[in-house]
């Protein structure tokens, strides 16, 4: 094994502490994409979970087609699809537009409309699932107070589906952060095509990809708290008192269990 | 429009029953749960039914508010229609989700397992329907909330959340929440059913004194003891039917139906 390891040290920690503004501009266009399209996402599954309960069924035909093409084919494949194809079919071409002052670039729009459709079609199954695991009682009492279903819905049945959701959503989240480096293929300058574009120039791949590296892991750690965060208020709220630590959980420690009979 | 004036005031000169169920058949998974069955309850009343298990009794008094629906027959709470409305006709079509809504806020349920709002607490809970659905404020609720919840004793858990009560406490809550709506009409479904032995009392005290205070009230329950000294009539089903009824002296002491008779006789 060689021992005159070619690691730049000092690089290394040149790009960790004071990125350039490029990188810091690549670190920001993840943090943003990944969030709009999360809410977005949100919302998209949310509505798709509905229709999928609806009496209509055209609505239910088209809340599990969507599922299923979406959940059946790559998002690296949907983004080129999106951008590149609806583009060379002539359908659609991405604009650069101005919102007040500020560029928003035509591939970053691309590039958030397909992650919210593509985590959309996962969120409506976890949402789905978050509102079959309420028990139906709930709904019989709302009823029986002289709510509407619409209302029952809002008021008692989501809240108490949100506490199941909360952990997968979270873990889609965490997903989509990392997800956002396949949007390089398009050209979306975020900090995966930034950090391959300075590793071009400098030959430093090893250094300046562990930056990255330790950028994303920066950023799922934040998240990971944050979650538990929301985890803790929304067990607060049925009046569950927390009981495991915020280091057990972040490293993802499980109570040894001893199964009878194993 | 005079007309309908003169509606109002015939209807209200005759008063009719709290609750009139006509011939109500339900039929559910091809099994006949209702089948023919008749029973009025006028104001005031408190009606105590009870019967075997499987017999219809859940499914007759959800039927009362429309949480089940009913294959023929006519069901009035207050002389209307819950989960139908009369054009002006008389065509009989299904009500709105809305309109349904509407007229079940009078009708107060109380479930056997409680069916408390866990992510509120206590006085939250009562609360809610009040200002949500009858556009109360928030002090005229909250008042009424803590008026409830000193009448059910548990004033000093307002602020805890249902599931760190017992269950005897949460069944308190749940009466109180059904209250807050000011009901002309309570149904309990075996609201002591899902108890420990020693939690009973105190959700029967509760009922006790809402049939002293006129309330009407129709209750599904296994507690005889609470039949005999509270209900002005006990009504006995049995597949799907009402076989016997009459007030609690007569029934319990000179059961004339042998299958009421085979059932008394397990229970009692
Ligand atoms: N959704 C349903 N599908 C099929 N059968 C049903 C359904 N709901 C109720 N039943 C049947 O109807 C019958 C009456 O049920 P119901 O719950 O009204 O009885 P009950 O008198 O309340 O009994 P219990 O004392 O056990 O509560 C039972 O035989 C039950 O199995
Ligand atoms: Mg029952």
């Amino acid at each position: 094994m060689n021992t005159d390891l070619n690691f730049d040290t000092e690089f290394f920690w040149k790009h960790l502490l004071t990125p350039t503004d490029a990188f810091i501009e690549g670190l920001w266009r993840t943090i943003y994409i990944s969030v709009t399209a999360m809410l977005l996402a949100l919302i998209v599954g949310l509505v798709v979970a509905l229709m999928g309960r609806s009496h209509f069924t055209v609505l239910r035909w088209f809340a599990g087609g969507y599922v299923w093409l979406i959940r059946g084919t790559p998002l690296l494949v949907q983004l080129v699809l999106v951008y590149s194809g609806l583009a060379a079919l002539g359908v659609y071409r991405f604009q650069d537009i101005m919102v007040s002052g500020l560029v928003f670039q035509g591939v970053v729009q691309a590039a958030i409309i397909t992650l919210t459709v593509h985590e959309g079609a996962y969120i409506s199954e976890i949402v789905r699932s978050g509102i079959e695991s309420v028990d139906p009682g709930q709904i019989e009492a709302a009823a029986a107070l002289g709510m509407t279903p619409l209302a029952a819905m809002r008021q008692i049945v989501l809240p108490q589906a949100l506490r199941t959701m909360v952990p997968p959503l979270g873990n889609i989240f965490n997903m989509l952060m990392k997800s956002t480096s396949v949007l390089s293929i398009i050209g979306v300058s975020e900090m995966f095509l930034v950090a391959q574009g300075l590793s071009a120039t400098t030959f430093r791949t090893f250094e300046i990809f562990l930056v990255v590296a330790l950028y994303y892991l920066a950023l799922t750690t934040i998240w990971t708290f944050t979650q538990r965060a929301i985890e803790i208020k929304l067990n607060d709220q049925v009046g569950i008192v927390r009981s495991e630590s915020m280091i057990k959980k972040l490293i993802g420690r499980r109570p040894i269990r001893i199964e009878a009979g194993v | 429009m005079s007309n309908v004036n003169e509606l109002t005031v015939d209807r209200r000169l005759c008063k009719p029953p709290m609750v009139q169920i006509q011939a109500a058949s339900r039929r559910l998974g091809g099994h006949q749960v209702l089948k023919d069955v008749n029973l009025s309850v006028s104001e005031g009343e408190v009606v105590v039914l009870v019967g075997p298990s499987g017999a219809g009794k859940t499914t007759l008094l959800r039927t009362i508010n429309h949480l089940e629906e009913i294959d023929s027959g006519l069901i009035l709470v207050n002389g209307q229609m819950v989960g139908h409305r009369e054009a002006g006709d008389g065509k009989v079509s299904r009500d709105s989700a809305r309109g349904i809504a509407r007229k079940r806020q009078g009708i107060g349920f109380v479930f056997q397992h409680f069916n408390l709002f866990p992510h509120m607490s206590v006085l939250e809970n009562i609360c809610h329907a009040p200002i949500k659905v009858l556009g109360r404020s928030k002090a005229e609720a909250t008042a009424t909330a803590e008026r409830l919840l000193e009448r059910v004793g548990l004033l000093d858990k307002a602020a805890a959340k249902p599931r760190n009560l017992s269950g005897g406490q949460q069944q308190r809550v749940a009466i109180a929440r059904a209250l807050a709506m000011d009901p002309a009409l309570m149904l309990f479904d075996e609201p002591t059913s899902a108890l420990d032995p020693e939690m009973v009392g105190e959700v029967l005290d509760v009922m006790r004194e809402l049939a002293r205070d006129n309330m009407t009230m129709v209750v599904v329950t296994h507690e005889m003891g609470f039949a005999r000294e509270v209900a002005d009539r006990v009504v006995i089903m049995d597949a799907g039917q009402i076989i016997e009824e009459g007030n609690p002296k007569e029934v319990f002491n000179a059961p004339r139906h042998p299958r009421t008779i085979e059932f008394f006789s397990k229970i009692l």
